[in-house]
């Protein structure tokens, strides 16, 4: 049995604890925004936040995020995730979707610390994950959209 | 080229109230069924024995437009592009208007994503679908305001007169309205002209982006069903003729949950030598996987390479015997017999993989009514439910695909071969399943593209014409195996060929003479199962005709554009006809100019760096989406290294519906060549694929996605297909961008420099 926080709710698997939190996110707790697509971290479609950093569900084990903070693309509640989010729509970003939880909640780790990525910073930061459709040019412009979001809606707050 | 369309001249088009919605769909009438009960079978949504209902789109009270989408969504926004065709017609305010994707029922007609079809030949039915929506709501709303329906307008879901409007939501509440079309009533309809449209060709946002932006998009793999259990498939070592000699579940029988492994017999033989291992829970059937133990008898081809495949692809293509006439224009041999000099080449393409990045799946359940229902997308649902019907010996009817977003389509969801597996294993177990291929799993199933070679042999004469131009393609034919009923005839009255595995080769130049022979790679056919992969045939006989224009080119002398464009004169055969064919090979003429102009082709570059142009249409003769491509790479000497700098793309597809959905298709699709060209590639080994995850298999990133300048021409024209041609030309472009800038002539597909 292993207990951890999340999006912010306190959980309990029941599952063995060398499963792969992927499994017990998609199929003991049914959240399926977390997507499945190499199983090795090599891909990035199944990305989460653990306390508050990416991480690959696929080669995490239930047991490493014991007692510890697992937020899912649909727990991603921060002004950046809402940024993205609507980047995505407005840049019409998806093509077959299967990749975009995993790309946007990678996105996100880069947009906490820096809103105002370089053309390089995206490229290095997003390298990893796989878009098999191959929409890396509306992904790259969805995330600096919404970087320049958060910097003007911060500006406006001042 | 046959398309699997719906043949409709026995229905009519029907609108009735139901309820308090309208609904508008297709009748047919069979068994001398009147209008009248074609429309209230249509209303009650029943159908009867004579009559199957075909709801296109209803309109509810408060004024909601639903439009039931028959195509499949893998990332193409197809549903969005064909409700705007209707809406358009039908004078909707684009607000309104939602889709709905449709599971498998018969009235669906003939079920069938790819291709690039789906705009094209859905283009006219749906806009007279919207076009009688609009009549029948003029109608009623002239009525209701006293006025006549020739001094009405339609337009943002109202209909207009002088000043005074009402909304559909107030014509539908006003009451019943019925009437039906015959097929020559609809054919009649006034359809706008491009330039009374007003949301055909508007960048309306894609009706599944938001769900794809916020996690909760549906796909095959995200199904849960109450009571469900887990499969793993075990695979066997070769595609055919694998026999399980034993199975040895000892160290999984004390996992608990573990339910046990299941023996497929496949009644079909689609699928020879399968395990499915189950269990109650996932974590559970991911370790039983690996603890069963299967001993299989493989089957003949176990030893089978990549270099065997390409192998005997070579030793058929010098044969002359072989194959079938796909073109024979003028006289090649006479050009050869009297040719002054002669220009020869091979070129080959390696297996590719189509790694769709949501692995195969499927989710089975019967019913206590003995139905069995498939949750899974799919592309091809009329091609796999016979099957399944036999699989299981049960009427189609009784077999249900629930079509979920697809993670990828590309050509790997035409066949639901993985539904087999799933359905035997569900019955067996007599529990609801979900199957789940691990990626190595996937990689191994895959319907692989097939490894090809092309060769080509130009005649000259003395005065250095070109004379003659022959070409044989081999490769294994997805068409022979999964839809041998989709074969073409050949030219000579001899043999049939696998149409989507030599398009392209049948290309729009004018050639003095010019012969093009299909043949079947039977190494390839029993090794594994060839697949349709995005483009498909186009994907290497393009890289072979555009490689070879380049070759040849340059062996007269010529300048690559100059040489095409000289080519590319629109007379005789190539002069185009009607519908997405007007105009011949002077669009692709045309847009070949542009694209030369916007790339500066012909400029000074850096050492190292060079431009290579080609061009395609797409993939059929029938429906050419016409594109040119110039590619600029820069070469590092000491290493190799192929750097693609930039790609220019000037696209002629006619009409486009949605130009933004329209540009990711072509974005993706270029950036698809790009991969295909140099970064995708796998080869057979021990006779199944070697590279079956990313740390060996290794699609193009982010990194090296180069500048694209990609444009549509405007144009009017009828509607062609854009999923996958802009696909076509990258390769041989970067090819012989290539050779522009060393020297070097690349023939083989991932291109490799020593
Ligand atoms: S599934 Fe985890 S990185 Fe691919
Ligand atoms: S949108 Fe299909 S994999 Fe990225």
């Amino acid at each position: 049995m292993v207990k951890f926080t999340l999006n912010s709710e306190a959980v309990t698997s029941e599952s063995p604890p060398d499963t792969p939190l992927l499994w017990v996110l998609r199929e003991e707790l049914q959240l399926i925004g977390t997507k499945f697509g190499c199983g090795i971290a090599q891909c990035g479609a199944c990305t989460v936040h653990l306390d508050g950093s990416a991480a690959r569900a696929c080669v995490t084990p239930v047991t490493a995020v014991e007692n510890r903070h697992v937020t899912t693309i649909e727990g991603l509640a921060t002004p950046v995730g809402a940024a993205l989010k609507s980047s995505w729509e407005a840049e019409q970003v998806p093509q077959c979707g299967y990749c975009q939880s995993g790309q946007i909640m990678q996105a996100a780790t880069l947009l906490e610390g820096n809103p105002a990525p370089s053309d390089a910073e995206i490229v290095s930061h997003m390298n990893g994950h796989l878009c098999r459709c191959m929409a890396y040019p509306r992904i790259k412009r969805a995330i600096a959209a919404a970087g320049s979001e958060l910097v003007q809606g911060e500006g406006s707050n001042e | 080229m046959n398309k699997p369309i719906a043949a409709l001249s026995r229905r009519q088009f029907v609108v009735g109230a139901a309820g308090s919605s309208l609904v508008l769909g297709l009748g047919s009438a069979l068994g001398g069924c009147q209008p009248d009960q074609a429309t209230s079978d249509l209303v009650s949504q029943g159908g009867s024995a004579s009559f199957s209902p075909v709801m296109w789109f209803k309109i509810d009270a408060n004024g909601a437009i639903t439009m039931n989408i028959v195509r499949a969504e893998m990332g193409q926004h197809v549903g969005t592009a064909l409700a705007q065709v209707i809406a358009d017609e039908l004078g909707a305010a684009w607000e309104d208007v939602s889709i709905q994707h449709v599971d498998t029922d018969p009235k669906w007609g003939y079920m069938v994503t790819g291709g690039s079809w789906s705009v094209h030949t859905s283009f006219t039915q749906l806009s007279q679908a919207g076009a009688a929506g609009r009549i029948v709501l003029t109608e009623a709303g002239a009525r209701m305001m006293g006025v006549a329906p020739e001094a009405c307008r339609v337009e943002g879901s109202r209909v207009h007169s002088g000043s005074a409007s009402v909304t559909f939501a107030e014509i539908i509440q006003a009451g019943a309205v019925s009437r039906s079309f015959s097929q020559e009533e609809l054919d009649a309809l006034p359809i706008k002209t491009p330039a009374e449209r007003t949301i055909v060709g508007r960048d309306v946002p894609a009706l599944d982006v938001p769900a794809k932006s916020d996690g909760t998009a549906q796909y095959g793999l995200d199904i849960h069903r109450p009571g469900m259990v887990y499969g793993i498939p075990l695979i066997p070592p070769t595609r055919y003729g694998a026999a399980v000699r034993g199975i040895d579940e000892s160290a999984a029988e004390s996992l608990p949950g573990y339910l046990g492994a299941v023996l497929i017999e496949d009644p079909t033989s689609t699928l020879q030598g399968w395990v499915v291992v189950a269990a109650e829970t996932m974590p559970v059937a991911l370790k039983a996987a690996q603890a069963v133990q299967v001993d299989w008898q493989p089957g003949e081809t176990a030893s089978v390479s990549e270099a065997d495949l390409l192998a005997e692809g070579s030793r058929l293509a010098r044969d002359p015997s072989s194959g079938t006439l796909v073109v024979d224009d003028g006289d090649v041999d006479a050009a050869r017999a009297t040719a002054a000099t002669q220009l020869d080449a091979t070129y080959r393409t390696a297996t590719a993989l189509h790694f769709t990045l949501e692995p195969q799946n499927a989710v089975v359940e019967f019913d206590d009514v003995g139905q069995c229902h498939i949750y899974a997308g799919n592309q091809w649902q009329s091609l796999i439910l016979p099957l399944l019907a036999q699989v299981l010996d049960l009427p189609e009817t009784n077999i249900i695909i629930h079509q979920q977003y697809l993670g990828g389509g590309y050509g790997r969801r035409l066949f639901g071969d993985q539904m087999i597996p799933a359905v035997l294993a569900s019955r067996a177990l007599g529990r609801p399943l979900k199957l789940i291929f691990d990626r190595e799993a996937d990689s191994r199933f895959d319907c692989a593209r097939s490894p090809t070679v092309c060769t080509f042999a130009a005649s000259f004469s003395e005065q250095g014409a070109l004379t003659g131009v022959e070409h044989a393609a081999v490769a294994g034919w997805p068409t022979l195996s999964m839809a041998p009923g989709f074969m073409a005839p050949g030219v000579a009255g001899e043999g049939k060929f696998d149409g989507f595995s030599i398009s392209g080769a049948d290309h729009w130049y004018t050639m003095p003479a010019h012969r093009v022979r299909a043949v079947n790679n039977e190494l390839a056919q029993k090794t594994f199962l060839p697949g349709w992969l995005r483009a498909v045939g186009s994907g290497w006989t393009g890289w072979g005709v555009e490689s070879f224009m380049d070759e040849m080119a340059h062996e007269m002398g010529e300048d690559p554009v100059a040489f095409r464009l000289a080519l590319l004169d629109g007379q005789g055969k190539n002069a185009g006809g009607e519908g997405s064919t007007v105009g011949g090979a002077t669009r692709l003429r045309a847009v070949l100019k542009d694209v030369a102009e916007r790339s500066g082709w012909g400029r000074a570059l850096p050492a190292n760096e060079g431009l290579g142009v080609a061009v395609c249409h797409g993939q059929e003769r029938g429906m050419p989406t016409w594109i040119a491509c110039v590619a600029h790479v820069a070469v590092v000497p000491e290493t190799g290294e192929i750097a693609v700098k930039k790609l220019w793309q000037t696209i002629d597809v006619g009409t486009v519906v949605n130009p933004s959905g329209a540009m990711a298709q072509a974005e993706g699709a270029a950036l698809w060549g790009l991969s295909l060209a140099l970064h995708e590639g796998a080869e057979f080994e021990l006779g199944q694929v070697k590279q079956r995850n990313l740390d060996t298999y290794k699609p193009l990133r982010m990194a090296d996605v180069p500048e694209l300048d990609i444009i549509f021409v405007d144009s009017d024209a009828f509607p062609s297909g854009l999923g996958e041609p802009p696909l076509i030309p990258v390769a041989p472009a970067i090819g012989n961008a290539v050779f522009a800038a060393t020297g070097q002539r690349v023939r083989d597909l991932p291109i490799r420099l020593a």
